[in-house]
């Protein structure tokens, strides 16, 4: 199981956005952003990219490999 | 993504009630097949129909039989896989990936169930496990899935 680390949660206070706003803008559930950003849930590249253009970063500055990946 | 296969969220509430209610009624046919008569004899086309115990094959013609337990099986099966394989409320990547992984566990642990039980029952017990093994699968997805979901929404049920 591979785990990555992300700023998800600090990316949306940037924003002022709750995780419902968050939810309804990428097109997915409250839960599943939640699940994100407790990292028990790894993003498809597609949803990857969603966040990156909603946040106006580069993926890399969102998600990061976890150490002995 | 695009996840045409399944059937749309409106039929969720409708199959999961005939799912219920008729695999209740088949396994209750089938536990008192011994003590009530209720038949309803026709005349079906079958493939391959046999009379009786020892009786001869008929190929590809009309025997007479009671379909009573035809008609709950097809309930049973079309409710059960629209219920299993129609998209939650909020469907998404993450809710795809929770349902792959319990058909995979679903799998494992239901060939594991019937392999027990090839190995543990004989003679004409087995016929019964032969019966449960028709739609054990689907039926150990469907509590499989309903409580990772359950799971999933209760974990997140309130924002941080």
């Amino acid at each position: 199981m591979h785990h990555m680390k992300n700023n998800i949660k600090v990316q949306r206070a940037i924003l002022n956005l709750t995780q419902q706003d968050l939810a309804e803008r990428i097109g997915v559930s409250r839960q599943t952003i939640n699940a994100m950003e407790a990292a028990k849930y790894v993003p498809s590249t597609v949803l990857a990219l969603k966040l990156s253009k909603l946040f106006g970063k580069p993926v890399n500055d969102i998600f990061d490999l976890e150490e002995g990946d | 993504m695009k996840t045409s296969y399944l059937f749309p969220y409106r039929f969720k509430l409708i199959s999961g009630v005939l799912f219920a209610v008729s695999l209740a009624l088949f396994v209750t046919y089938y536990c008192a097949d011994k003590y009530l008569d209720f038949e309803y004899k026709t005349q079906v086309f079958a493939i391959v129909g046999d009379t009786g115990l020892l009786g001869d094959s008929d190929w590809f013609g009309w025997v007479e039989n009671s379909i009573v337990d035809e008609i709950l099986f097809t309930i049973v099966i079309a409710s059960g896989l629209i219920f299993a394989f129609s998209k939650e409320k909020t469907e998404d990547e993450m809710v795809a990936s929770i349902r792959l992984n319990s058909l995979v566990k679903a799998t494992i642990a239901n060939y594991v169930i019937l392999l027990f039980l090839y190995l543990t029952v004989y003679g004409f017990s087995f016929l019964t496990v032969l019966n449960g093994a028709m739609f054990s699968q689907l039926l150990i997805f469907i509590v499989l899935f309903r409580i990772n979901m359950y799971r999933f929404n209760k974990f997140a049920s309130h924002e941080e």
